[in-house]
């Protein structure tokens, strides 16, 4: 999927501030670590072996990678075993998929490489995070739905299918973002990230809900800001934007197949349980955004726009979309929701502001741990305010009284 | 993609409690042209997976492949027609992403050289025979109809807040007929979107062409 961009940063420290020039490791740093990383025999000692993993953890702790239980997935799929499997919203996505309607879109022009030259200073290294947590994202993607093609084909070759046709999307825009990195003379090394970077696991329902959220909040991200530089064009600083509008259907048709994946397993919807994990999860996704974007605000201002206003318009478009599929949704219309989010980020930016200090680690902990109640109590209380009744119309009990 | 959420937030603590680095590096962004790197940009040369699709044509057959579904012509000549229905203010008015979809959809037609075999038909004669439907309808209604069946199935997963059915019909314009009617639809109270809505009348390119003017 795609525009997690920001949604797969820690809401930690780590976040580099922008303008910082520092952050950018000089090419010789590069080396080191990549040379023991590929190049080092395999019988290189555990220690160092050890310490590589921990830099790679620390520079990008998310966009994670996640892996699943696929014979749980080969379970659920099985049209031999489940035979009631309503097959019919699968061939149809099947079909659409096929269609491939971004086969020639992602076509490049010289506007890159002279767009990338003109934008310096600090807007510069924004452009470069931007496109690097993007790209990690989409690669993310990737690897999650082509392991997945690959398990399934047995068991169900139709979603098996899917998966594939899934994972060729997120590789073709994981291959742009890479491609425009280079236009910043930079290149992530995909090949060396699957290898070296820990894997998040998530049980599949896990995975449904996480992963429909990420694909439909990329798609309202992308279209959010694509059709904003459409209409203010001055901040059309970098072309990619320009490919946003196919971009995200994309990312819209992934959340679907999602939607479709639930429906499947009805048990995953019906509950109270479903009903709270639905909760949790749009909370976890919002937030995540809302935090880090407000920490990024440079760049949502560097192309125009408000970065709060741009997240709640995202956040409430996201829970409507959501709503059409979760049992239960946040009630982000609610004044009271922005209030909490924006508490959070002050809270947030104090929890940034001890890191800053000289302090020696255990007096930054202990200075940490009010903060951090002060943020989970933030967090209970916005994940108890009353929520609302949602659902597929082909599930949800409030369909008889529906009027279309 | 994937949304790391609730990693982020089941994390959070333990992060910041265990996060002794204050010194990002980035072992994974590597400089191009540099000798010992197998290639400034592995995901188009290492990885054969990997490739940009800009001049690959070999998948091209695959909008064709739905000829058959769409191609379903009964005894007499007659082809079915599928449709999924909802008030029109739902289709036209609210649902943005539903013209991206059409656009996107008309876009690949052309290219593609493939007739058109979907329109949006406002207040549809057929409808009188769906009593169940009309029941449970707003008026004015819009549907969405086609001759491709698993399209209106993945656009009824896509709309959900629609009813979806199929009719058999001897001609286009049988099947298309619609009453005439004006469209009126009220401003959103509130538009907090840092762009503008598209434009009333995106629907009239896909209009059945007789009633292309409203």
């Amino acid at each position: 999927m795609a525009a997690e961009m920001a949604l797969l940063k820690p809401i930690s420290k780590f976040s580099p501030k922008f303008g910082n020039t520092s952050r950018l490791i000089p090419p010789t740093r590069f080396f080191t670590v990549r040379m023991s990383s590929t190049a080092a025999p395999p019988s290189a000692p555990a220690n160092k072996k050890k310490s590589q993993k921990q830099e790679i953890k620390e520079s990008l702790l998310t966009p994670r990678f996640y892996t699943t239980d696929f014979d749980e997935m080969e379970q659920l799929f099985n049209t031999e075993i489940n035979k009631n499997l309503n097959m019919a919203e699968f061939d149809a996505l099947l079909q659409e998929f096929k269609t491939d309607f971004n086969q020639t879109h992602f076509v490049r022009n010289k506007e890159f490489k002279e767009a990338a030259d003109k934008i310096q200073g600090p807007l510069r290294q924004i452009f470069v995070e931007f496109l690097e947590r993007s790209c990690t994202a989409e690669f993310s993607g990737f690897l999650l739905y082509k392991e997945l093609g690959r398990r399934l084909k047995k068991t169900n070759p139709v979603v098996a299918e899917i998966f594939s046709l899934m994972s060729r999307d997120e590789a073709r825009h994981a291959g742009f973002l890479n491609k425009g990195l280079s236009d910043f003379n930079l290149a992530l090394d995909l090949g060396f990230l699957t290898k070296a970077r820990k894997y998040t696991f998530f049980k599949p329902k896990f995975i449904f809900y996480a992963t429909y959220l990420s694909e439909k909040i990329g798609y309202w991200r992308y279209i959010t800001i694509y059709r904003h530089l459409k209409e203010n064009p001055e901040y059309q600083c970098y072309p990619i934007f320009k490919y946003f509008e196919n971009w995200c259907q994309d990312e819209n048709r992934h959340g679907d197949f999602f939607s479709a994946l639930m429906k499947a397993q009805p048990q995953f919807l019906n509950d109270w349980k479903a009903k709270l994990w639905s909760r949790f999860f749009c909370l976890s996704v919002y937030v995540t955004m809302y935090l880090n974007d407000c920490q990024r605000t440079d760049f949502y201002e560097g192309i125009g726009l408000n970065t709060k206003e741009f997240d709640m318009h995202v956040i409430i478009e996201t829970n409507r979309t959501t709503a059409r599929i979760f049992p239960a949704v946040l009630d982000v219309e609610n004044p009271e929701f922005k209030r909490k989010l924006d508490r959070m980020v002050e809270i947030n930016e104090k929890l940034l502001a001890v890191g800053d200090t000289d302090d020696i680690p255990l007096v930054k902990n202990l200075k940490r741990i009010p903060l951090i109640a002060a943020l989970a109590s933030e967090l209970l209380a916005a994940y108890l305010m009353k929520p609302i009744e949602s659902g597929s119309v082909d599930l949800a009990e409030f369909e008889p009284q529906l009027v279309y | 993609m994937l949304a790391s959420t609730t990693l982020n937030l089941g994390s959070l603590g333990s992060q910041l409690l265990n996060s002794p680095s204050h010194n990002p590096t980035k072992p994974f962004l590597l400089p191009p042209n540099k000798p010992f790197l197998k290639s400034p940009n592995p995901i188009n040369s290492s990885s054969s997976f990997l490739k940009l699709r800009t001049s690959v044509k070999t998948a091209v057959a695959a909008v064709d492949s739905s000829d058959a579904a769409e191609k379903e012509v009964g005894e007499a000549g007659s082809k079915n027609y599928h449709f999924v229905v909802a008030n029109a203010k739902f289709m036209l008015d609210e649902e943005e992403h539903f013209q991206e979809l059409m656009g996107e959809r008309l876009r690949l037609y052309g290219e593609r050289n493939k007739e058109q075999d979907f329109w949006l038909v406002i207040e549809p004669k057929f409808l009188d025979k769906f009593p169940n439907i009309t029941d449970r309808l707003k008026r004015p209604a819009v549907a969405l109809v086609s001759t491709n069946g698993p399209w209106i199935t993945f656009m009824k997963l896509r709309l959900d807040r629609v009813l979806q059915e199929s009719f058999e019909a001897d001609t286009l314009e049988e099947a298309l007929a619609s009453n005439p009617v004006d469209l009126k639809f009220e401003k959103p109270e509130k538009w907090t979107a840092p762009y503008s809505k598209y434009e009333f009348g995106w629907w009239e390119p896909f209009l059945p062409p007789k009633t292309s003017k409203v």
